[in-house]
């Protein structure tokens, strides 16, 4: 049970989240979910084993590293991906407190039986 | 809005340490985990809790929306300034042109300080702008 | 949506699933293969960017462009937000 494997869960449960919830806001927490699972499964790709984090020690800056660091550039995406999830989910709530403002409801059946 | 007193009491002896906190975060961004945009949520973190316990109106009082706005557009704009200010003295555009200094101190990496503090201050005051935006709507437009 | 097609829907999806699941089991995790584009920012980028944290080398070094578009993003969702609850005049 590798982190992969557990990150296609998460991405399972998020899924579920987005199809098969009638609130709005629900769907919204799926997407955030489904944003969390990806994180998990890019970070845990640059994997090696017995490796330390990315951040050069005293003891490795005088010319000889031996030691295994692992992989930095999924880390540096993911932050990109991070600031990106954020920027959805604060517009997409802006949207559902004006969509709540006019039709005073949240559930999607309803909303979808107003035009 | 307004807490009881214990936590207004608590938040109000714990903000400066949050705000110190964050302030850490960004500054030490080249040399330990961390960075501008981690460290600006922390600060952003620490105006949503003011607003939280003490209420939205006395939470406006000290911290206005136009100086926060005035503080994002700052910081996007002294991001794409110091770019230009790479082209102006004969590297690439956002290139590094002050000197590398020693590895491990807080001056080295060139313009990696500057840039930290630019992402910290816009980050910190678009997150503390949704905020207000979310809570003091009332009624359509 | 009725209430059969949300059930086909729901067995497709997780007969899917299913499979990648157990296609997944035996990745070698903690070996990848290619490492190439690691090992030069692991071995250079001390001295490119005089910063010990690596990944701040990376995303504010090598690559700064993605991160001042990224800020862009990060300020139009904002005026968004503010644009959407503007409230009454």
């Amino acid at each position: 049970m590798t982190p992969v494997n557990i990150s296609l869960l998460v991405f399972m449960i998020g899924l579920y989240g987005v199809m098969s919830k009638n609130n709005l806001i629900k769907k919204i927490m799926g997407l955030t979910i489904i944003n969390g699972s990806i994180v998990l499964f890019f970070i845990s790709i640059g994997y090696r084993k017995a490796g330390l984090a990315p951040i050069l020690e005293e003891w490795t800056t005088d010319g000889i590293s031996t030691a295994i660091f692992v992989d930095p550039l999924p880390q540096a995406l993911m932050l990109t991906t991070i600031v990106i999830g954020i920027s959805v989910t604060a517009l997409a709530l802006a949207l559902i407190v004006r969509i709540y403002a006019k039709y005073k409801t949240l559930d999607i059946q309803q909303l979808s039986k107003e035009r | 809005m307004r807490s009881s007193k214990i936590i207004r009491t608590i938040v109000q002896k714990l903000f400066p340490f949050i705000v110190l906190f964050g302030l850490y975060l960004i500054s030490h961004g080249h040399l330990s985990p961390g960075g501008g945009f981690q460290g600006g949520v922390v600060v952003g973190t620490a105006i949503i809790l003011l607003a939280l316990s003490y209420g939205i109106e006395k939470t406006e009082k000290k911290f206005k929306n136009r100086r926060l706005s005035m503080l994002e557009k700052l910081g996007i704009l002294s991001f794409i300034l110091l770019g230009f200010l790479g082209i102006f003295t004969g590297h690439s555009f956002l290139g590094n042109f002050l000197p590398l200094g020693r590895p491990g101190q807080i001056a080295s990496g060139g313009l990696m300080l500057l840039f930290n503090i630019a992402i910290g201050i816009e980050v910190a005051a678009g997150v503390s702008i949704i905020f207000y935006a979310l809570v003091k709507y009332r009624g359509e437009l | 949506m009725s209430k059969e097609m949300k059930k086909v829907f729901f067995i497709i999806i997780i007969l899917v699933m299913a499979t990648l699941f157990i296609l997944s089991v035996d990745i070698e995790y903690g070996n990848p293969k290619n490492l190439d584009v690691a090992n030069y920012y692991i071995d250079k980028g001390l001295h490119d960017t005089g910063a010990i944290n690596l990944v701040a080398a990376i995303y504010l070094g090598y690559r700064a462009y993605d991160t001042l578009i990224e800020t862009i993003v990060l300020f139009v969702a904002v005026t968004g937000v503010v644009f959407y609850l503007r409230g009454k005049r």
